[in-house]
């Protein structure tokens, strides 16, 4: 019964959305207000009653109601508690209710706080949210129903997907889809202000916090997801170019371009046309990504013709991207403007850069993700690109960013005087040049690791030295160092939100490179007593342990970790699935500010006598969660409300 | 549940067995000394064929195991790397290459990145050259400009603003 009622609640919030975004078209067109009206009490409505689907599956994944196919599918008597939840979103179907239910959250916040605020442009963007949802509604009803029933019901379910028994798949996908959808809201004030012919900055101004809000949750997700491919996958990695990371990674690249041009619009009344097409951009990237991970064209061109999924978003992407080159085009005269610039070298030009590197970074990883599909169908010939691809082609245009992430926030606007450029930028290069000559003589010789750590250092001294030179400006005026810090920070918060967040993506940088180019690892076979040596740690083996649990067998290692005294004592495991044909690897390993000691049990012999083990010592990874967290602080300063300024 | 953990177990003792061998037998005596990181640095060009994304060099799995161990084999019988990689592609096909050969078609995914860097460039400096134009004028006359000229400038603008 439950199942029908949770099926029944998706077609009518699939009919509510529909009349909602009809009616507040309508309602925009001849400006009845009752008709708007009656759209917000539809996008309530369907809250509710994706809320109500949402409460249901989860219901029958925690009463165990194998009758319902998707429960059968990833749940089964032995799954825990807690994964029982979130294997509510552990596959195709739940992850699309997810999603809904977000966009439909989404549209409530919306119209919570710009009811009243974005007077011509409100009923559009309620079309535009409410079509968006309609589409996602048709998906779950037509195309991935999760109520639907299977019979006869198993006494027993297959199983979550192993690798998903983890922690990080709360707040993995959740953060994701966040960002996904947060996405929507400004993609919806652009083509609202299309519609509307109000092409001006007041739809950037509205969804400045909004798009901010989205980059952070993707950001977040994506760093997550580096998290838990390196604590769960055991490869010792964190970013693999696997397509369903690009899927996420275009996006944020498209994003984070659009957050730095519209600066130059909000200043300079230049790019109206540029940005509304990297906001379309990137929310046809979201869709092209669900597309490309979920269509299952990714393991070959030719299975996405096998369920209909594939063919439903593609057409909702044609569908989205003729819309709004049709509202570009209508609105090409009130677009087109005639940018005027006094310098080339301003702060200007370094922005429109910036949008070059990240778009072109998008070209990159989308047209290395798809040319396998493209070289499948145009010569049958199948190929991969992975890793060492986009590793060679991506990084001098990563590299060349952070330069510019250095010049961008200090050169001036409009026109850099030779004064302005040797204020700001002679202490910063000196110190990159010399933080590379310092690094050449402690030992450092790959040149990208030098360029990457001589980078880092001069864009930090950028920041450095603007927060020093704003802070005695403070103190000249009276102040004492950490009020004017303090007073500083708040006062100018968008500014130094953005620094914040610049000096974590340079976190991020310098453990990217460190682990790439001082990581080291070892594999070998040990016999019980015996020890593997590595980067001066000792890795003792001491016997295997056995343990049964709730829905798998666990076979660990006990190995002793020392460097002149003992670190820790590491139990790597291979957990046994009755559902997988192999095991999975389960990693242990010690986290450390400088180092990682990381431990994935191989091979080993039944009687405990030996066992195989990879060493790994990854070096400054840690610096990549704390990158994030700095991120975090970045973005919560960057959305603060603005201060009036004071006298 | 007894029987799914019987299961269980049964999988453990075949999985055991099955991954008994190779590991553990006396090795060979190499024929040539060969460095790990020249196994790893072949290993991260193939893509490992049982995982999702993998290079042989990074996948914890047994597949990739065999394949690291073929690779040192490989190389300890005096193969060329590039042979070893070849031996690869000729079992495989060039879907075992984590980075597309630059040849024929493959020069496409290659090229691309370039090209639209080149265009996106090339395009932003047509577009500060137009812009700062006005700028560089004033720049070269700094003396009050005469009207003809700047009326002359702003026709010929408007002319060009016109499709």
């Amino acid at each position: 019964m439950i199942p029908e009622v949770g099926g029944g609640a998706a077609f009518a919030a699939l009919a509510l959305a529909v009349w909602g975004a009809v009616a507040a078209a309508v309602g925009g067109r001849t400006g009845r207000v009752a008709l708007v009206e009656s759209a917000q009490h539809a996008a309530l409505a369907v809250f509710v009653l994706v809320t109500a689907c949402f409460a249901l599956l989860t219901y029958a994944f925690l009463a165990f109601d194998f009758s319902v196919r998707y429960v059968a599918t990833n749940t089964n008597l032995g799954t825990p508690f807690y994964y029982r939840i979130t294997g509510v979103w552990g596959a195709l179907e739940g992850s699309i209710i997810l999603w809904t239910w977000m966009l439909a959250l989404f549209t409530l916040l919306v119209i919570l706080r710009h009811r009243e605020s974005a007077r011509e442009l409100y009923p559009w963007v309620l079309t535009v949210m409410l079509a968006v949802i309609g589409f996602f509604l048709l998906v779950m009803t037509v195309a991935a129903p999760p109520f639907e029933r299977l019979t006869p019901a198993p006494a027993n379910g297959r199983g979550l997907n192993p690798l998903l028994e983890d922690t990080g798949m709360i707040t993995h996908p959740v953060a994701l889809y966040l960002g996904f959808t947060g996405l929507t809201v400004p993609f919806a004030f652009a083509l609202a202000a299309l519609i509307a012919g109000r092409v001006g900055d007041a739809w950037i101004t509205m969804t400045r916090r909004w798009t901010i809000v989205a980059w952070y949750f993707l950001s977040l997700g994506l760093l997550i997801g580096g998290w838990w491919s390196y604590h769960v996958l055991g490869w010792g990695g964190y970013w693999a170019w696997d397509p369903v990371e690009n899927a996420a990674f275009m996006p944020w690249l498209t994003a984070t371009a659009f957050l730095h041009s519209v600066m130059i619009q909000e200043r300079r009344r230049m790019l109206k046309l540029w940005n509304i097409a990297l906001v379309i951009l990137t929310f046809g990237l979201t869709l092209f990504g669900t597309f490309l991970t979920r269509s299952g064209v990714i393991a070959s061109v030719h299975a996405f013709t096998q369920g209909t999924i594939g063919i439903l978003f593609l057409s909702f992407l044609a569908v989205v991207l003729l819309t709004a080159l049709g509202l570009l085009a209508w609105r090409w005269d009130a677009l087109r403007a005639q940018g005027e610039l006094d310098s080339i070298v301003s702060r200007e030009s370094a922005f429109l850069l910036n949008n070059v590197l990240l778009v072109a970074a998008t070209f990159t990883v989308f047209f290395g993700t798809v040319f396998p599909l493209l070289s499948e169908a145009a010569r049958g010939v199948k190929v991969s690109v992975g890793a060492p691809f986009f590793n060679q082609v991506n990084v001098p245009l990563f590299l060349s960013l952070v330069f510019l992430m250095g010049v961008g926030p200090l050169i001036a606007w409009r026109r850099a005087s030779p004064d302005n450029l040797r204020r700001n930028f002679v202490l910063p290069v000196a110190a990159g040049v010399l933080a590379a000559a310092a690094f050449f003589t402690l030992g450092v010789r790959s040149a990208l690791a030098l360029l990457a750590l001589a980078l880092t250092v001069f864009v930090a001294g950028t920041i450095a030295v603007d927060v020093v030179r704003a802070t005695r400006a403070r103190l000249r005026m009276g102040e004492r160092v950490l009020p004017a810090l303090g007073g500083l920070l708040l006062r100018h918060n968008r500014r130094y939100g953005g620094f914040v967040v610049h000096l974590g993506i340079l976190i991020i940088t310098l453990g990217v490179t460190g682990s790439h180019a001082w990581s080291v690892q070892t594999e070998t076979t040990l016999r019980r007593g015996e020890a593997a040596e590595l980067a001066g740690y000792r890795v003792r083996f001491d016997g295997l342990t056995a343990t049964e649990e709730s829905n798998h067998f666990k076979v660990a290692g006990t190995f002793t970790v020392s460097n002149g005294r003992v670190v820790g004592v590491l139990r790597p495991a291979k957990k046994f699935y009755p559902q997988e044909q192999s095991p999975i690897a389960y990693v242990d390993y010690r986290l450390g500010l400088k180092e990682d000691v990381y431990l994935v049990l191989g091979d080993f012999a039944r009687d405990g006598s030996q066992a195989t083990v990879k060493v790994q010592v990854n070096r400054l990874v840690s610096w990549i969660w704390i990158g994030g967290l700095v991120l975090t602080l970045g973005t919560l300063l960057a959305i603060l409300p603005e201060r009036k300024k004071a006298a | 549940m007894r029987a799914g953990h019987a299961a269980a177990a049964a999988l453990v003792l075949a999985a055991a067995l099955l991954a008994a061998p190779p590991a553990w037998l006396p090795a060979q005596p190499p024929a040539r000394p060969v460095s790990e990181q020249a196994v790893h640095d072949i290993a991260a060009q193939l893509r490992c064929v049982v995982c999702q994304n993998l290079s042989v060099a990074d996948s914890p799995s047994e597949m990739a195991n065999q394949m690291r161990a073929i690779v040192r084999e490989r190389l300890q019988a005096g193969e060329s790397p590039a042979e070893v990689v070849q031996y690869f592609v000729d079992r495989y096909g060039e879907w075992i290459l984590l980075s597309p050969r630059r040849r024929g078609f493959n020069w496409l995914v290659w090229l691309g990145p370039v090209v639209a860097v080149a265009a996106g460039l090339a395009i932003v400096a047509v577009l500060l050259w137009r812009w700062t134009r006005r700028a560089r004028r004033e720049a070269a006359s700094p003396a009050a400009p005469s009207v003809d000229a700047t009326m002359s400038e702003r026709i010929r603008r408007e002319m060009e603003a016109e499709p």
